[in-house]
């Protein structure tokens, strides 16, 4: 690939984000503004935001990788990214929640938690928890898409973190949420380009969908270890079958199903693009078009993974390893990378390339700004005794968010082995704190401050533990040996146990104890335009 | 086995099963645009709401 070329296009895809940044700027008047971009958005710019937000390039590149060594199974993810992350997502929480926000006047998740349960704690508790995390979170993200590029197509790692911290930085900063969100909107469409293709390139070098999957089910464990994929022990049954009922393969694609297919319903930084909709229809026509986009993103990534284990096959290929600590060991990350390099033409790798880089800015720009809000003005804003203007308001997000881009930046660079696991952990510790109380929150009028605290903190420290103890992936890195050995146990995500306990805590807590009179109103008040 | 389309049971139902929550979703979209053409109350604090009642 022409460096020269590369350079040129990506300054022109950072200058129109720039332009798009100075366009956001001048349209920021107000917190609302900034916060969510005037409660302006219309159905297919909130599709595309909540998608890009949603698809991250770990998930695009990442989930082909995992799906290569699982086989089609994982398209059960599939499903439940379409049911539950849209169509669930958009008509049973987005709805209440864009009609309770406008009614509580909350611009955050933490904000509407705090307003409809009358608790500034309740909100600055939860500011924290999510901005901590969330910059966790970003490093990961920035970590795997740094070192995707260095392995890949031999760009340097530092420079891959200071080009995608500086450019995202200075549009989301500057711009806020609309910025954030026209610029979703272009890197969508360059992500849907890039999939289609590849996708579409797949197939048709393999004879399309029946053969394609028929030569994926041919292949025996020994021709899957002719190649060195991991798929041969990973899928007994071949790519096309689901795994042995409760074997280690099906237990890890169980905790990823539920880990990341109900874990959706309680991001935060997904839960604020239902607050950008214009209207109630703009919610409502935003389902169709963004069923479309996660079917052509992961259900065409989960589609290609496993046949990539065909291609390699027919041609000769092996499957790619990366050195961990002096041993060998298999590659998922690298393996789409390495198809595209091998029999896609130079163009397409350069549109590959930038839908990546472009399923990279999305999220991580998404997730800057949910942190920015969190630390600015869930909680530092709230913990000053006079109420700021909304000009002071949006001052303090902007330096908070300056703050947690350097930090992201500086982790990134020096990443702790702490940050390379956080991909595993935030989904699920977003589900098991905020989803019981934020559904019962929407649906359940007796749902109180006290069961809201001990639901939320429950779920919260559960996870915890369950992460620093038990859980398979954790657990070892963090205590040595997980306490427990059984594999039916470790592997679960903690959602399948944190989740129902957050929920039996904040109804059971919420039953026992009674709203004072402020706290009935309020919630008379948020309940009004439902 | 059997297979459907090159795969089996489990994993077909998944297959399709994604196919139909998008049909779904499209279907949805479809039915509020194009026959449920209802538009949401606009949003009125409550004094505004008792003028209008007095009003009446």
């Amino acid at each position: 690939m022409d460096m020269l070329f590369f350079v040129v296009l990506m300054a022109i895809f950072a200058a129109v984000f720039i332009f798009l940044g100075y366009l956001g700027y001048k349209r920021t008047k107000t917190a609302e503004d900034y916060f969510v971009a005037g409660r302006t958005m219309g159905s297919l710019i909130i599709a595309f935001s909540y998608g890009a937000t949603f698809i991250s390039a770990v998930a695009l590149i990442g989930f082909s990788g995992i799906a290569s060594i699982y086989g089609h199974s994982i398209l059960w993810l599939a499903f439940l990214n379409i049911f539950v992350g849209i169509f669930i997502a958009f008509l049973f929480y987005g709805l209440r929640t864009r009609k309770m926000g406008l009614s509580l006047k909350a611009m955050t998740l933490p904000e509407l938690l705090g307003n409809r349960f009358k608790s500034v704690k309740l909100q600055q508790i939860s500011g924290l928890i999510i901005g901590v995390f969330m910059v966790a979170y970003t490093s990961a993200v920035f970590l795997a898409i740094a070192s995707l590029f260095q392995v890949t197509f031999g760009i340097p790692y530092w420079v891959c973190v200071v080009i995608f911290t500086v450019i995202v930085g200075i549009y989301l900063i500057v711009g806020g949420l609309y910025a954030v969100m026209w610029t979703h909107a272009i890197q969508a469409i360059v992500m849907l380009i890039g999939m289609i293709i590849l996708t579409i390139g797949i197939y048709a070098m393999l004879g399309g969908i029946g053969p394609a999957h028929e030569a994926a089910a041919a292949l025996t464990p020994a021709n899957l270890t002719s190649i060195g994929s991991p798929a041969a022990s990973q899928a007994p049954n071949g790519l096309t079958s689901m795994p042995p009922l409760l074997s280690q393969p099906f237990m890890m694609l169980l905790t990823l199903i539920f880990g990341v297919g109900i874990g959706v319903l309680a991001q935060p930084q997904l839960i604020i693009r239902y607050l950008t909709a214009k209207n109630e229809k703009a919610l409502r026509l935003a389902v169709p078009y963004g069923a479309i986009f996660i079917l052509l993103m992961t259900f065409f990534a989960f589609s290609i993974g496993p046949l990539c284990n065909v291609l390699m096959y027919q041609n000769n290929i092996m499957y790619p390893v990366k050195d961990v600590a002096g041993v060998m060991t298999a590659n998922p990350d690298a393996v789409i990378p390495t198809i595209i390099n091998e029999f896609f033409p130079a163009w397409f790798i350069l549109i590959f390339l930038f839908a990546i880089l472009a399923a990279a800015m999305s999220t991580a720009a998404a997730l800057f700004h949910t942190a920015g809000a969190a630390i600015g003005r869930d909680v530092y804003e709230k913990s000053i005794k006079n109420r700021s203007s909304p000009q002071k308001s949006i001052l303090i997000t902007r330096i908070a968010t300056f703050i947690i881009v350097i930090a992201t930046l500086i982790i990134s660079l020096n990443p702790l082995d702490v940050v390379a696991f956080m991909t595993a952990f935030f989904f699920g510790l977003m589900a098991c704190t905020f989803l019981a109380p934020y559904t019962l929150m929407l649906y359940w009028r007796r749902t109180n401050r006290i069961g809201v605290w001990i639901g939320m903190l429950g779920g919260f420290l559960f996870t915890m533990a369950w992460y620093i103890l038990i859980y398979f992936k954790t657990a070892p890195k963090i205590i040595g040996t997980p306490l427990i050995g059984n594999y039916m146990i470790n592997m679960l995500d903690p959602i399948f146990i944190g989740l129902p306990l957050s929920f039996l805590l904040t109804i059971l807590f919420s039953s026992i104890t009674k709203q004072d009179k402020e706290e009935e109103a309020i919630m008379k008040k948020s309940f009004e335009n439902i | 086995m059997i297979l459907i389309l090159g795969m089996d049971l489990g994993v077909f139902i998944a297959w399709i099963g994604t196919l139909l929550a998008a049909a779904l979703c499209v279907v949805y979209g479809l039915y509020y645009s194009l026959i449920k053409k209802t538009e949401e109350q606009p949003v009125l604090p409550k004094k505004q709401e008792k003028k209008q009642e007095e009003e009446r």
